[in-house]
């Protein structure tokens, strides 16, 4: 499965392919970009992005640079060649109007980044599981 | 300047927990890559650097939850002291076993209410009364009096009492009253209570001697 992770900070895009290298038996591929620009043009193969493949699933931070979360979900769900992609919003923020925002934006599901490197590794790894073994995609 | 001042508080919450996140799971994924590679010394000094990182987590999740206290939209509605005390006692059944404690209480009135809030109130009154206890096993006795406006609660323990040098900083936040273990670290369980139990309009205070128990007091309009 082909995975795009959208996240700013570096050291957090580690952490989430580390927890990912760490699952033997994981054989999904990541690419990261850091911002919602950078994003679209993954998504929409545009630029330095012609000819990669669409992702399967969009693993989707909040805080972001240039065009901040909501707008990339507003822009992928809106989007007809996009809007069947599931996306996973992850982030830090565990303010209930951002979990109502989200949904509201028909982010697939909505997932608070744990604070302990345990968990954190154990949910990147769940989720992955989910879309990639037991979610049957339209791709 | 309160507006302001709570702005603050939630910048703090909220941003210096990513930067925080960063560190620990960093050393975290050290201590996991290396372990058994590294010096008696090194081992050590990472699990330092773990258990204070962890340690700073907590305490502004803390801090978050006591600046929340006062931003709940909940509306106040009809709750069951009783089935508030239930819950608390299912919630600290693993604690009352193991320190062999004895939780009683008198018949509970309902009151009016955010029933999360006082849940709150009552989990961290009756769960100091069992922990700060030297030798016998813990007693905690809950009680509900009515005056004209108000029910008055009251937690009453047969711990180690506070001595009286220290009963005004008791509600602040982030007070170490022991000086040394076996007790637990200094959080913010209550003055979470104080500014639940004046969200409700009521007040809460503490009558103790040292060596002789503690009773917190609190009141909630009627």
């Amino acid at each position: 499965m082909q995975i795009l992770l959208v996240e700013d900070n570096p050291a957090d895009a580690f952490l989430t392919q580390e927890a990912l290298r760490q699952e033997k038996s994981n054989d999904s591929s990541l690419s990261v970009v850091m911002d919602g620009q950078e994003a679209l043009s993954f998504l929409r193969q545009g630029g330095k992005y012609a000819g990669v493949r669409r992702p399967d699933l969009i693993l989707l931070d909040l805080n972001l640079p240039k065009k901040d979360g909501y707008t990339v979900l507003a822009e992928i769900k809106g989007d007809p060649l996009l809007k069947h992609i599931p996306v996973v919003v992850f982030t830090s923020s565990t303010a209930p109007r951002d979990i109502l925002q989200a949904y509201a934006l028909y982010a697939n599901c909505y997932v608070i980044k744990p604070l302990d490197l345990e968990n954190f590794f154990r949910v990147v790894q769940s989720v992955v599981k989910f879309w990639s073994v037991i979610a049957s995609l339209p791709s | 300047m309160i507006a302001e001042l709570q702005l603050f508080a939630r910048v703090v919450a909220h941003d210096f927990q990513e930067p925080l996140r960063m560190v620990t799971s960093y050393v975290q994924l050290l201590a996991q890559r290396y372990q058994g590679r590294l010096d008696p010394d090194a081992e050590q000094w990472i699990t330092y650097a773990v258990e204070g990182s962890k340690r700073l987590q907590r305490l502004i999740l803390d801090l978050l939850a006591y600046h929340e206290v006062n931003t709940r939209t909940q509306e106040f509605a009809a709750v069951d002291c009783e089935s508030v005390l239930a819950g608390v006692l299912f919630e600290l059944r693993g604690t009352i076993a193991k320190r062999g404690a004895t939780v009683t209480h008198d018949p509970l009135p309902t009151v009016r209410g955010d029933v999360a809030q006082l849940q709150e109130v009552f989990r961290n009154l009756v769960s100091n009364g069992i922990k700060f206890q030297q030798q016998e096993p813990p007693h905690v006795h809950i009680s509900a009096t009515q005056t004209e406006n108000a029910w008055v609660f009251a937690v009453r323990d047969n711990g180690i009492g506070i001595d009286p040098h220290h009963l005004d900083r008791l509600f602040l936040v982030f007070q170490r009253l022991h000086a040394t273990e076996p007790y637990p670290k200094p959080g913010i369980g209550l003055a979470m209570c104080k500014k639940i139990v004046e969200r409700h309009g009521g007040r809460i205070w503490v009558e103790s001697e040292l060596g002789k128990g503690a009773t917190f007091f609190f009141t909630i309009p009627r």
